[in-house]
């Protein structure tokens, strides 16, 4: 036929003839072929394919269909070697229950891991546009190198719009980041806090808070308009359907006042990095904030929907240098990054993404691999070490005609039963442990068998089962049949290789895991006891909001009161975690201007170094005795030092235009997280914004704290003081580490516990593979000493040869992650010691119970029977 | 002992046969069907009662010419063996019996 006419579809046409008497073949072809030519002289091609493949099943009949006389001898054989894999199940039940169960908890292990890397791997897409979000980064170069912020100018967003066709819409959203203002909402009769964002107007178009009331164009528009949360507007109105139009009245600093509630909008998922539940329009904060016009002052995100098809890379550099080509006042580059990979990508160094949570989600991937690799390990090794028991079995199949292959497959076959069972005791034991585990990370997890789920289970198990029984496949069918009829298999060297290679390979992994867990817990230890520089212990902070964002001062006077209050001040951010703002706008005498400094802005009040406990080195603190401290500046030790100035006191610098003098000199303390060198900051005093901290007699918290909240409820309408205990929050500081360190004393816990499995199933082979060699010795006089020495040393070799190997890795890998904090422990010996000998107590302990009970046989009962 | 009473779609078919004569093939078939009786039928469904038929011993069979429309296949042609006749004789006289003996129909 032509090539160029139509032909009939040519799956059909394969599925036709599989199944198909072939005595009938040709006729029916033929028919079918002329029906299809017919049906395209009256209609499309797709329809006459159709048709053909209609046809087709028609034909699915008794009489058209092949006889399968030849298939059975397949299923006899399969239904051999299930019973076959069966009957080995029962008979070497130590065996079958170690292999089940390490693989099982492999398994177990490696689920939990995927499922908690997808759930990381999927926060903040749930936009529609994900694909097309991106958020404009900014570098700005300093001494120490760049810093990457997410601060833009509030022009920024309106700019770019409106000069560069690939940006269909922008919006800037302040405060930047993950931050939020906090207030106090009010109707005529219920209250709650919020946290709020001031958001362009396009906000709701960009970014998918899916709208439950509201149209998304409208909802911000307006500067007394506020869209909430669902979940808010339930809190307040009691449904989200009548909530709006309806009025609310907003406490917060400058914007307290009454607002109607345009929008709703739905709440964003609980692992979102943005979390807020009142949004403003963006006009409404420049109303109040006109620097916001300036292209040098940064303050708000700015968000990017780009148009289908722009160029993300081609983009990113067109807008580099856009902030200093407007004002020549300004610095810094701009980049973009995707939205959400913020999450996953948080981190940069010298203004280069250097991952982030990607780390972790790698790291744990890597283990999930290498417990699963343990595992199999087990499996391989005790298939192999017990196959002389197969021997025979082996032999007469060889004898009869089997070829090498079907014997593979039958042992590739047992092994992959083995998995799907260890699969279906992993699902079982992760329906159990998910509850815990949530609780270990911190998320919601749900584990369903739904497709997308499904198939990557069942491709780890079919994997799994594929790689266990990949050695015994290779090398059980490979025996002489004749040496294995005539009882003189000797094992080959290259097997006893492998296997203690396996064997090696399983303490490598152990042990490393094991260093690994020591290290990051003494470093989470220093961390935690490092002394900061100031006094974390018994400190409450509490957010500014409602009336205490204004008039903190009279608040602290009252506070300073309560008895069992030894003092109070207040500061704006947090003193943990760098929440601040830098500038470079300090000039003081001798600068070099070549060299630009930044200096962290710590926006203090009175009394912020007692109550902190900060030891003012020269000169004395801000105080209520002086009446221009607003004139004053304060700086640490590192910043008059970085400025090279001596003796600073009464020296006046110049801050952002305005003369200040120097009043006194901090000793350094981290206002960071110990990923950061201690940097220069200087001091200076406001009474806007700032956040109460107050230090509590230690042993009267309980009773302090019921008084402050008297207090206060007495004068915010019966709202309940929202407070923080400034040690545990540091702890949270170091959330993620905290929980990386439980999760890998998890691991490492059960990486040794699959290796110590399958070294237990070995000792027990090789103790009664031995005997009748235990026999011969112990007649001939060797005492039991000895003999638990000559087993044990097998082993306690290649436990060192792991030992030798596994301590320059986890030196490496040890040393690399110590590499992200500026504070870190140094590496001791002691820690490599320590895991090593740990690794060798626990295979001895294992191996012990063995060799103990080999080495007592009484030689009779061995020796009686050949 | 085989099965010699004839269904209707059997009935049918074994008469198409009869009509199609050298052209008695599935394919065939299956259109004059549809175009007698303005019902569809898949070229599967006569194929399997042709092959009943032919078990049955009221059609014979032998493979026919090739035509390049069937890409060069051969098609089965079928035709009626004396034994068929007979079955359908027998049919349309038990038909004729019975429609004699409906009063109601006595007239036409």
């Amino acid at each position: 036929m032509n090539r160029k006419d139509p032909i009939s579809p040519k799956w059909a046409k394969n599925f036709l003839q599989w199944f198909l008497r072939d005595d009938l073949k040709e006729e029916v072809l033929g028919d079918l072929e002329e029906k299809f030519q017919h049906k395209l002289g009256k209609g499309p091609l797709f329809a006459a394919k159709l048709h053909y493949w209609y046809q087709v099943f028609q034909y699915l009949r008794p009489f058209a269909i092949k006889k399968y006389r030849s298939s059975s001898i397949h299923i006899i054989m399969y239904k051999h070697n299930f019973k076959i894999t069966y009957r080995n199940f029962f008979r070497y039940k130590s065996s079958f229950f170690i292999n089940l169960s390490s693989l099982s908890i492999g398994l177990t292990c490696a689920i939990l891991i995927v499922l908690w890397a997808r759930d990381e791997l999927s926060i903040d897409k749930f936009h529609e546009n994900d694909q097309r979000l991106f958020q404009v980064m900014h570098n700005f170069e300093t001494p120490s190198g760049t810093v990457t912020l997410e601060w833009t100018p509030g022009v920024l967003a309106e700019a770019l719009e409106a000069e560069f066709p690939e940006v269909k819409q922008g919006v800037p959203v302040m405060p930047p980041a993950t931050y939020t203002f906090n207030g106090v909402i009010k109707t005529n009769d219920t209250r709650s806090r919020g946290k709020a964002k001031f958001a362009g107007s396009d906000f709701f178009q960009i970014f998918s808070y899916g709208l439950k009331a509201g149209k998304e164009e409208h909802v911000l528009q307006d500067k007394n308009a506020v869209v909430i949360s669902d979940e808010l507007a339930v809190n307040l109105f009691n449904s989200t359907s009548n909530a709006v139009g309806q009025t609310l009245s907003w406490k917060q600093g400058e914007f307290t006042g009454d607002y109607y509630v345009s929008g709703v909008f739905t709440k964003m998922p609980a692992n979102a990095t943005l979390q807020f539940d009142v949004v403003f329009g963006y006009d409404l904060y420049k109303s109040k904030h006109p620097e916001l016009e300036d292209w040098s002052y940064n303050s708000p995100s700015t968000y990017l929907l780009l148009e289908d098809g722009a160029q993300e890379q081609a983009f990113s550099s067109k807008i580099a240098d856009l902030t200093r080509k407007n004002d020549p006042n300004a610095e810094g580059t701009l980049f973009l990054r995707k939205y959400s990979d913020q999450h996953l990508y948080g981190s940069y160094k010298n203004g280069v993404s250097s991952g982030g949570r990607i780390t972790y989600v790698g790291l744990f991937l890597v283990t999930a691999v290498f417990i699963l690799l343990i595992a199999c390990a087990n499996f391989m090794n005790l298939s192999t070490a017990r196959a002389s028991r197969r021997f025979k079995e082996i032999g007469v199949k060889k004898a009869i005609g089997a070829k090498r292959s079907t014997l593979a497959i039958q042992h590739l076959g047992e092994s992959l039963i083995l998995s799907s069972l260890s699969l279906v005791t992993a699902i079982v034991i992760i329906s159990l442990l998910l509850p815990t585990f949530n609780q270990l990370t911190g998320k919601e997890l749900t584990f369903s068998l739904a497709a997308d789920l499904i198939f990557p289970l069942l491709g780890i198990t079919f994997l799994t089962g594929l790689i266990a029984g990949s050695y015994p496949a290779l090398y059980l069918p490979g025996l002489k049949p004749v040496k294995i009829l005539k009882g003189n298999v000797v094992t080959s060297l290259s097997a006893l290789w492998i296997r203690k290679g396996l064997v090696v390979f399983q303490f490598v992994v152990s042990v490393v895991f094991i260093l690994l867990v020591v290290v990051v817990y003494q470093q989470m230890e220093y961390i935690q006891s490092k002394p900061l520089g100031y006094q974390k212990d018994n400190v409450i902070y509490l957010d500014a909001e409602g009336r205490q964002g204004d008039s903190h001062r009279t608040f602290l006077q009252e506070i300073r009161k309560v008895p069992g209050v030894v003092n109070a001040s207040a500061m704006r951010g947090d003193i943990m975690n760098g929440d601040h703002n830098s500038t470079s706008g300090v000039v003081w005498e001798g600068r070099q201007t070549e060299v630009e400094i930044k200096f962290s802005d710590l926006v203090v009040d009175y009394d912020f170094f007692i109550t902190m406990g900060i030891e003012v080195t020269q000169g004395r603190a801000f105080s209520e005795k002086f009446s221009t401290e607003m004139d004053k500046i304060m700086f640490n030790e590192k910043a008059i030092e970085t400025m090279g100035l001596v003796n600073p006191v009464g020296q006046v610098v110049r801050l952002w235009g305005q003369e200040k003098e120097i009043i006194g000199v901090v000793k350094d303390f981290h206002f960071e997280s110990l990923y950061e060198e201690v940097k220069p900051c200087f001091f200076r005093m406001s009474d806007k914004h700032l956040n109460p901290l107050v230090k509590i007699q230690a042993g009267q918290e309980r009773e302090t704290l019921a008084r402050l909240q008297d207090l206060y409820k007495a004068q915010n309408d019966g709202i309940a003081l929202e407070y923080h205990f400034l040690d545990s929050a540091y702890e949270h500081l170091y959330f993620s580490e905290q929980r990386a360190a439980t999760l890998s004393r998890y691991f490492a816990g059960i990486a040794i516990i699959i290796s110590c499995l399958g070294l237990f199933g070995l000792a027990a082979f090789t103790a009664e593979r031995r005997l009748k060699e235990i026999g011969i010795r112990k007649i001939l006089g060797a005492g039991n000493f000895r003999i638990v020495a000559l087993l044990t040393a097998d082993f306690t070799k290649m436990v060192l040869v792991a030992i030798l190997v596994a301590l320059p890795a986890s030196y490496f890998i040890a040393q690399n992650w110590l590499e992200n904090f500026a504070f870190k422990i140094d590496l001791q010996w002691w820690f490599f010691a320590g895991a090593g000998a740990l690794a060798l107590i626990i295979a001895w302990l294992t191996v012990g119970a063995q060799t103990v009970k080999a080495a007592n046989v009484n030689p009779v009962d061995c020796l009686k029977d050949e | 002992m085989k099965e010699t009473r004839l269904g209707e779609f059997e009935e049918v078919i074994l008469l198409l046969v009869g009509i199609l004569g050298d052209e008695a093939y599935a394919f065939k078939l299956s259109e004059e069907f549809e175009s007698q009786t303005k019902r569809s039928v898949s070229i599967g469904a006569v194929h399997s009662t042709l092959n009943r038929l032919s078990e049955k011993g009221f059609l014979t069979s032998e493979m026919g010419g090739a035509s390049p429309e069937r890409g060069g296949r051969r098609k089965r042609i079928y035709k009626i063996t004396a034994l068929g006749e007979r079955i359908l004789s027998e049919a349309r006289d038990f038909r004729v019996s019975l429609w004699s003996q409906y009063p109601g129909f006595a007239g036409g």
